[in-house]
C-alpha cells in the first residue's frame, strides 16, 4: 500500500471527499503545479501558510514567494485571516478525510482559525479505513506518534435547526492530492 | 403545538423525575411543545444511522471488539486508571481521580482560581453536567461560555439537555430564533439556520480569543498512551483545547480503554452509530500537554501548556460492583439507542430522562451517579421493544437494565402495584374470563367497570380492553380436530410442527391460531397444539422478573421435551417468539436450552419463507395475477421480530407472492404490550400510533382497502383504534389467499 500509487484508493478517497462536502483537485507532484493549484485556490487573499509538517518543502519553494502568505502572523492576523493553508500526513479512502498534525509549527491553527483551509496530501499516503491510523502497517506509524485531528469535510453543526456548514471552523475544505 | 418559550412549566421543573406526578407532567410538557423537533431529529439520526452501518462491511465484528474491550476495561480498571496516571504525569500534565462530584468542582476550580482566570471556554460535556460544574464555577465569579452551539443555546434558555449528542434536539429553528430575539439586543437578522448560526459564531469567536483556561470532555482515554479521543463537528473542542494554554479534561473512569490502537473502532462506530455520518468533522487525537505554540491571544504571557484530566468516579466504582448496571459502564455515549426509540422519538430527553442522562441508557446512569433508585423513575419509559438492542455498539442490553430498574422500585416500594400484578397476570385473568367469556367482556366494557379499571388499575379508559374470545383457541382446536384429523401430504423428512398456544394467542386472538393450523394443514405440514403455559411475556414487560423467571423456566422445559422429539415450534405472537430467542438467554441461565430453543422457534411466515426459499415448498400456485384486482398490503414490522430478525420476513414473503407491499419504518407500534393501555401513558402511545397511521395512510395508492399486516397482538389494537381498514396477523391472510 505504501510508496506506490494505488490508483483505486485515490479514486476511492476523492469520491470519498466529494461526498462529504471537500472540493479535491489532484496534480503533478512538484513545485510548479503546486504554485499554480494555490494562486487559484487563495484567489489573491492574504493567506496563513504553516511550515508543512511531512510535505517535501521543495513542493512549496515557488508558492512560498507569492506576496500574499503570511508565515509568522501577528495577533490580529491570526484573529482574522481567512483562509489557511497545511499538509497533511494522510488522508483516508473510506471516510474522505485528511489527517492534520498538532506540533509547533501552525498547521492546527491554520486549519480551525481560518473560514477556507485549504490541505495538501501525498498520493501516497492514502489509507483505507480510519482504523489503519492506528496500526504500525500503514504510514510506518506514524499515526501513533503524534496529536492530530481527522479532518471530514467542513465544519457543520446542525444546532440550528439545517444543517450550516461553516461554524467555528472552516466552512470551506479544499484538497489538493500531489503526485 | 403550543410554544415553548411561553409554556407554563420550564423542562428544569420537571427534570427529576424521583416522583411519579413530575414524570407525568414532564410527558405532558414534552409531548405539548417538543415532539416535533424531537420526531423530525431523532429519525434523521436514526435513517442515517441504518445507512452509516450498512457501509461498514465487518459491522458485527466490529461490535463484538468494541464490546470485548469495554468489558476488558471495566474488569481491569483499577490498573488502567493508575497506568493512564502514570503516563500522563510522566508527559508533564495532571491526573486527579474524583471520587465525588465536590472533589471534582473543588479541583477544577482551585486550577481556575491559580491562574486567576476570568472567562473559562468550555466544550460540550454531558459529565460536567452530571457534577454541577457550570453552577460551582459561575458562583465563584469566573464566566463560563458554552461553546458547542446545542449548548450554547441551552445556556441562554436554561435548559437541561434533552439528547446526549444534540442536547438541543427538542428546539425547531423557529423557537431558537424567538429564543435569540428575546435574550439578546443585536441588529443582526435572527431568522436562518445560517443567521443564527453565524450570530452564535461571532459570539463565540470572541470568548475563544480571549478565554483563560478550556475545559473539554473525553470520548475515550487510552491508559497505555494517555491520549484522549474527541469526536465533534462545529470545531469548538479544537479551539477550546488548543487556545487557551490551559486544558482541563474532564472523563468518566469508563473512559479509559487499554490502548490507542483501538481507536479506530470506536471512532468507526460512534460516529456510524451516533450521527449516522462515516467520521463526524473533526476527530481530535490528543495527547496534552500538547507542543503547539501558545498564541496568547488572550492578552496573557503564558509561556507553558498546562493540562488537567478529572478523572470522575461519583458512583461508578459501585456501579462496577453491580452485576446489573455494571453494563451501563460499556456504554460510548453514542445515542444509538435514544434514536432508535419510538417512545424517545415521542417525548424526547425532558419527560425521558433526568438533568443529565437521557433515554433507555439514561436510566442505570441516573441512579448509578446519584445513588438514588427513585431517580430512575423514567426507566417506566422503557417498554422493553428492544429496538435498541442491535443498535448499540458495544450490544448493552438497555431493556434488561430497565426491567432491573422496574424491578428494583417494586421492592422498594414494598411490592407491585395492582396494575403491575393486572398487566403482568394477563393469563391468569385470561382463565377466569373465559369461562364465560361474553359476560367477563361485557362487565369489563361497563361504564362502572372501567371507572373502577382506570381507578385501581389505571387502565386507560379510553383505550378497549382486550377482548376474550368466545373459544379458546384450546377449545376451537380441539372442536377442528374432530373434523379434521392430523396427517401428512409432503415427505417424511417434513418435521411435526407444534402451534404454540401462547396467552394472547389463546384466550384474544384464537383465529390467528386457527388460521396458521389451517394453512399448515393446508399445505400437507402436520401441526398439532401445544398445552397451554404461560410463557413470561406479560410478568417480564412488568418488571416481575422472579415470576417471569418461574413461568419461563417451566414453559422451557416443557418446549425442550418437544423439540427433543423432533418437533419444531411454531409462534404466532411475536412479543413471545422474542422471548425464545432473546430474552430467555438471561432468563434461564441454561445456554444448553436456550440454544436449542431458539434453533427451533419460528414465526409461521418465517418458517414458510425459509421451507420457499430452500426449494421445499412451492406455492407458485398461489401467485397473484398482474391484472387482478390484488389487494394493496401495507406492513408494519413488530419491534421485537424485527430485532431478532424476522421483522421484514412478511413482507418479502408476500413480494414473493406477487404482492406489492409498503412497509412502514416506525420502529415500534407505540402500543408495546400493555405500555399504551395504561392511563399515565396512554398520551404517549396514541402519539406513537399517529406517527404509524400517518405513514400508512400517506403511502402510495392508500385507500380504504388497502390490506393493513401486522402480526403484533397490539400492533393491531393500535392501528385498529384509528383506522377502518381491515387488519390482519399475516398468517391470517395467507389463509385466505390459500381458499
Amino acid at each position: 500500500m505504501q510508496n506506490e500509487i494505488n490508483e483505486d484508493i485515490i479514486e476511492l478517497f476523492i469520491a470519498s471527499a466529494k461526498e462529504a462536502v471537500a472540493t479535491v483537485e489532484r496534480i503533478p507532484a512538484n513545485a510548479n503545479s503546486l504554485n499554480n493549484a494555490l494562486v487559484a485556490a487563495t484567489e489573491n487573499d492574504a493567506v496563513l501558510l504553516a511550515q508543512p509538517d511531512d510535505l517535501d518543502p521543495e513542493l512549496f519553494s515557488i508558492f512560498k514567494l507569492n506576496k500574499n502568505i503570511v508565515t509568522e502572523p501577528t495577533k490580529e492576523q491570526i484573529s482574522t485571516i481567512k483562509t489557511g493553508i497545511t499538509d497533511a500526513f494522510c488522508a483516508i479512502a473510506s471516510t474522505g478525510s485528511i489527517c492534520v498534525s498538532i506540533t509547533k509549527n501552525l498547521t492546527s491553527h491554520a486549519s480551525m482559525l481560518t473560514r477556507k483551509h485549504i490541505v495538501i496530501v501525498d498520493s501516497k499516503t492514502i489509507i483505507p479505513k480510519p482504523r489503519d491510523i492506528f496500526s504500525e502497517k500503514y504510514l510506518e506509524g506514524k499515526g501513533l506518534r503524534r496529536s492530530f485531528s481527522i479532518i471530514t469535510g467542513p465544519s457543520s453543526t446542525a444546532d440550528m435547526g439545517p444543517l450550516v456548514r461553516g461554524v467555528h471552523g472552516p466552512g470551506k475544505l479544499h484538497i489538493v492530492i500531489v503526485g | 403545538m403550543e410554544n415553548i418559550n411561553d409554556y407554563k412549566i420550564h423542562p428544569r421543573e420537571v427534570a427529576d423525575k424521583s416522583s411519579k406526578g413530575t414524570l407525568k407532567k414532564a410527558i405532558k410538557l414534552a409531548l405539548d411543545v417538543e415532539s416535533d423537533a424531537v420526531r423530525l431529529n431523532t429519525q434523521t439520526f436514526n435513517t442515517n444511522r441504518y445507512k452509516a452501518v450498512k457501509k461498514i462491511d465487518d459491522y458485527e465484528e466490529l461490535k463484538d471488539r468494541a464490546r470485548q474491550i469495554k468489558e476488558y476495561s471495566i474488569q481491569n480498571l483499577p490498573q488502567l486508571i493508575i497506568k493512564l496516571t502514570d503516563t500522563i504525569e510522566h508527559r508533564g500534565g495532571k491526573v486527579f481521580l474524583a471520587k465525588s462530584k465536590k472533589d471534582a468542582t473543588d479541583y477544577i476550580k482551585n486550577v481556575c482560581l491559580s491562574h486567576t482566570a476570568r472567562l473559562v471556554v468550555k466544550a460540550k460535556s454531558i459529565t460536567s453536567e452530571e457534577i454541577g460544574l457550570n453552577s460551582v464555577l459561575e458562583k465563584q465569579g469566573f464566566e463560563i461560555a458554552e461553546t458547542d452551539l446545542a449548548e450554547f443555546i441551552l445556556q441562554v434558555s436554561k435548559e437541561q439537555p434533552s439528547h446526549n449528542v444534540a442536547p438541543a434536539i427538542h428546539r425547531s429553528r423557529e423557537s431558537i430564533s424567538e429564543l435569540f430575539k428575546r435574550n439578546f439586543n443585536t441588529d443582526k437578522p435572527l431568522e436562518t439556520g445560517e443567521e443564527l448560526t453565524e450570530f452564535a459564531r461571532d459570539i463565540l469567536r470572541q470568548k475563544f480569543l480571549s478565554a483563560d483556561i478550556g475545559i473539554s470532555g473525553a470520548n475515550l482515554i487510552a491508559a497505555e498512551e494517555g491520549t484522549i479521543l474527541l469526536v465533534e463537528s462545529e470545531g469548538n473542542i479544537r479551539l477550546t483545547t488548543q487556545l487557551p494554554a490551559v486544558h482541563i479534561a474532564i472523563a468518566g473512569i469508563e473512559k479509559i480503554i487499554p490502548s490507542k490502537k483501538d481507536f479506530g473502532i470506536f471512532i468507526e462506530l460512534l460516529a456510524a452509530s451516533g450521527t449516522g455520518q462515516p467520521l463526524t468533522s473533526y476527530t481530535n487525537i490528543l495527547e496534552p500537554p500538547l507542543d503547539l505554540p501558545i498564541l496568547n491571544l488572550n492578552g496573557r504571557k503564558d509561556e507553558q501548556r498546562e493540562f488537567h484530566l478529572v478523572l470522575i468516579d461519583n458512583g461508578r466504582m459501585q456501579m462496577r460492583e453491580d452485576d446489573s448496571f455494571k453494563e451501563a459502564l460499556y456504554c460510548i455515549r453514542c445515542s444509538a439507542c435514544m434514536n432508535s426509540c419510538a417512545n424517545f422519538q415521542a417525548v424526547g430527553g425532558h419527560a425521558f430522562g433526568d438533568e443529565v442522562y437521557t433515554g433507555g441508557i439514561g436510566g442505570a446512569w441516573a441512579v448509578g451517579t446519584t445513588g438514588i433508585l427513585e431517580k430512575g423513575r423514567f426507566a417506566e419509559l422503557c417498554t422493553g421493544c428492544s429496538r435498541c438492542i442491535p443498535n448499540c455498539p458495544v450490544r448493552i442490553d438497555i431493556p434488561k437494565l430497565n426491567t432491573t430498574i422496574k424491578n428494583r422500585l417494586i421492592k422498594a416500594a414494598g411490592g407491585p402495584s395492582l396494575q403491575k400484578i393486572f398487566f403482568g397476570n394477563f393469563s391468569i385473568i385470561g382463565k377466569f374470563a373465559s369461562v364465560m367469556p361474553s359476560l367477563s367482556n361485557r362487565i369489563s366494557n361497563l361504564s362502572v367497570s372501567r371507572t373502577i379499571l382506570e381507578k385501581i388499575i389505571g387502565f386507560e379508559k379510553l383505550r378497549h380492553i382486550p377482548l376474550f374470545a368466545h373459544k379458546t383457541l384450546a377449545k376451537q382446536y380441539k372442536e377442528y380436530r374432530k373434523v379434521n384429523k392430523v396427517k401428512s401430504k409432503l415427505n417424511e423428512l417434513t418435521p411435526k410442527l407444534v402451534l404454540l398456544a401462547d396467552v394472547f394467542t389463546n384466550y384474544n386472538n384464537p383465529n390467528v391460531g386457527m388460521a396458521a393450523i389451517k394453512v399448515f394443514d393446508k399445505l400437507g405440514m402436520p401441526i398439532t397444539l401445544s398445552k397451554l403455559l404461560d410463557e413470561g411475556r406479560a410478568a417480564q414487560s412488568q418488571g416481575l422478573v422472579q415470576l417471569a423467571t418461574k413461568r419461563g423456566k417451566k414453559l422451557a422445559s416443557y418446549l425442550a421435551g418437544l423439540i427433543d422429539e423432533g418437533k419444531e415450534i411454531i409462534v404466532a405472537e411475536p412479543s413471545v417468539l422474542a422471548l425464545f430467542r432473546y430474552d430467555y438467554k438471561k432468563l434461564l441461565n441454561n445456554d444448553n436450552q436456550f440454544d436449542k430453543i431458539a434453533r427451533h422457534t419460528y414465526d409461521p411466515i418465517e418458517y414458510l419463507n425459509m421451507l420457499v426459499v430452500n426449494h421445499k415448498l412451492d406455492l407458485s400456485n398461489y401467485i397473484a395475477n398482474v391484472d387482478s384486482s390484488k389487494p394493496k398490503i401495507f406492513y408494519h414490522g413488530h419491534c421485537q421480530l424485527k430485532t431478532i430478525g424476522a421483522g421484514y420476513v412478511a413482507s418479502e414473503f408476500f413480494q414473493r407472492l406477487n404482492y406489492t407491499v409498503k412497509v412502514s419504518n416506525v420502529e415500534c407500534c407505540g402500543m408495546a404490550g400493555s405500555f399504551g393501555y395504561k392511563k399515565e401513558y396512554y398520551a404517549i402511545s396514541k402519539n406513537i400510533g399517529d406517527d404509524l397511521t400517518r405513514q400508512i395512510i400517506r403511502s402510495d395508492s392508500f385507500d380504504n382497502n388497502t390490506i393493513i399486516l401486522a402480526s403484533g397482538t397490539s400492533c393491531r389494537e393500535q392501528i385498529g383504534d384509528e383506522l377502518n381498514n381491515p387488519i390482519f396477523h399475516p398468517i391470517e391472510f395467507l389463509e385466505k389467499i390459500l381458499k
